[in-house]
């Protein structure tokens, strides 16, 4: 049936929003999807092709339903994509705001990071690219406020955090810090927010 | 020396009591911001001056890192919980627009409400709509036939236009009196009528009371 596809695709759609990971780029359902329509349009360029042009809907009332149906489902099956298609763009939007993945991360080639990565097709890749660099753009223009930061509203100064994956060593205005595995600090919330939020340290109320 | 004086210090040597305004400004335009459907004028005069004052804060902290008498170490502590203060609200207020703007990003660049937003808005609207058309024409549009490939299309009883919708219930203060033949609002479609009258709050749609937020008569709470 037309639209079967496009109906699963909006499905896994739907199943996305409610994973924690990105499962992997449907490619083989968007190409049948797309091919789909395809086919829809050459078969109504076919029947429309002997009408030459003057077509008359009330004289062929079969005909034009036929058209009429093609062209809903041409239609749905677009809306199927665009959704799907955006639910994932979100994710990956998403995903650059918190800052799960940078160019210089991607090439380290971080466990969990490049696990998302690979469920990106090639054109989502390009777009993460592209957003990411909009977005460093977008924090240019307001370099003092952090634009990505926590949109909690902080409390206080300094946190107690706890050390959950080497991260190296920061510098801060008191100095340098060693953050290594399962070591707890107090410091300014302001010079760690980054690792909070990639999940190298956990805040500690 | 007691912590009142401490305060009184703090004010005077770091311009905030100037700022107090546009602090309170700013946050009257988040909370509006948060609660209309659709997007607000962007405050730049507001914005402006508070970047400055970031700036200028920043710089003294930095400058006053290294001195380690007690009372000056306690003056940096407020001074830099009240920067992370309002660096939060101007990236809340400037956060909750980019989310705006990127749900109705087609019905702002077609209507006037682009005159709403910022240069900076304005660029990160257009950067993102063409890379999400180019995402989807490479992802699937470009297999499409030509007059399927409109992302804006208002044809086929469905618009892919999302708009706000300005019939959506806010809770709103008056603020300013608004002269009697005014005061009156009908809400559209409906017969109901009531009177604007200072300092009453109402929840009501948003499209009856838009001319008033508009000119700052009614704020959005």
């Amino acid at each position: 049936m037309y639209g079967d596809l496009g109906q699963k695709l909006v499905q896994h759609a739907k199943r996305t929003q409610s994973l924690a990971h990105l499962p992997p780029y449907q490619t083989e359902m968007v190409r049948a999807v797309t091919r789909e329509v395809r086919d829809l349009d050459r078969d109504v360029s076919e029947i429309l092709a002997p009408f030459d042009g003057a077509f008359d809907p009330s004289a062929n009332p079969a005909t034009a339903y036929t058209l009429l149906v093609h062209h809903l489902c041409m239609r749905r099956n677009k809306r199927c994509l665009l959704a799907y298609h955006r639910v994932r763009v979100q994710r990956i939007e998403e995903m650059c705001w918190s800052g799960v993945v940078q160019e210089d991360e991607a090439v380290d080639g971080d466990g969990e990071a490049s696990g998302e990565r690979n469920a990106l097709s090639p054109e989502e890749e390009e777009y993460l690219r592209g957003y990411n660099d909009l977005l460093a753009a977008a924090k240019g223009t307001w370099t003092d406020i952090d634009l990505t930061g926590s949109l909690e509203p902080p409390k206080d100064l300094f946190v107690d955090v706890r050390v959950l994956k080497d991260a190296g060593e920061i510098q801060t205005e008191y100095g340098a810090i060693n953050l290594t595995k399962n070591s707890q600090f107090f410091v300014r919330q302001g010079d760690v927010e980054r690792l909070i939020q990639q999940g190298f340290l956990q805040k500690l109320s | 020396m007691d912590i009142d004086d401490i305060l009184q210090e703090f004010d005077s040597g770091s311009q905030q009591a100037s700022s107090a305004g546009d602090l309170s400004a700013l946050t009257t335009a988040w909370i509006a911001e948060r609660s209309a459907p659709e997007i607000l004028p962007f405050e730049h005069a507001i914005l402006e001056r508070l970047t400055e004052r970031i700036r200028q804060q920043i710089e003294l902290v930095e400058t006053e890192t290294g001195n380690m008498d007690p009372q000056a170490n306690f003056r940096l502590i407020l001074l830099q919980t009240e920067l992370e203060r309002v660096k939060y609200l101007v990236r809340a207020y400037l956060r909750v627009r980019i989310n705006k703007i990127d749900k109705y990003s087609f019905h702002i660049l077609s209507t006037p409400l682009r005159s709403r937003l910022a240069p900076s808005e304005l660029a990160y609207l257009k950067s993102h709509l063409a890379l999400l058309n180019n995402h989807y024409v490479s992802s699937f549009l470009r297999n499409f036939p030509e007059q399927l490939r409109r992302l804006d299309d208002t044809a086929g009883g469905i618009s892919m236009v999302e708009e706000p919708d300005l019939d959506s219930a806010v809770f709103c203060r008056v603020v300013k009196r608004i002269s009697d033949e005014e005061a009156t609002v009908r809400i559209p479609g409906t017969d109901t009528e009531f009177r604007l009258a200072l300092g009453d709050v109402y929840v009501v749609r948003y499209s009856a009371v838009r001319q008033f937020v508009e000119k700052g008569e009614v704020e959005l709470i």
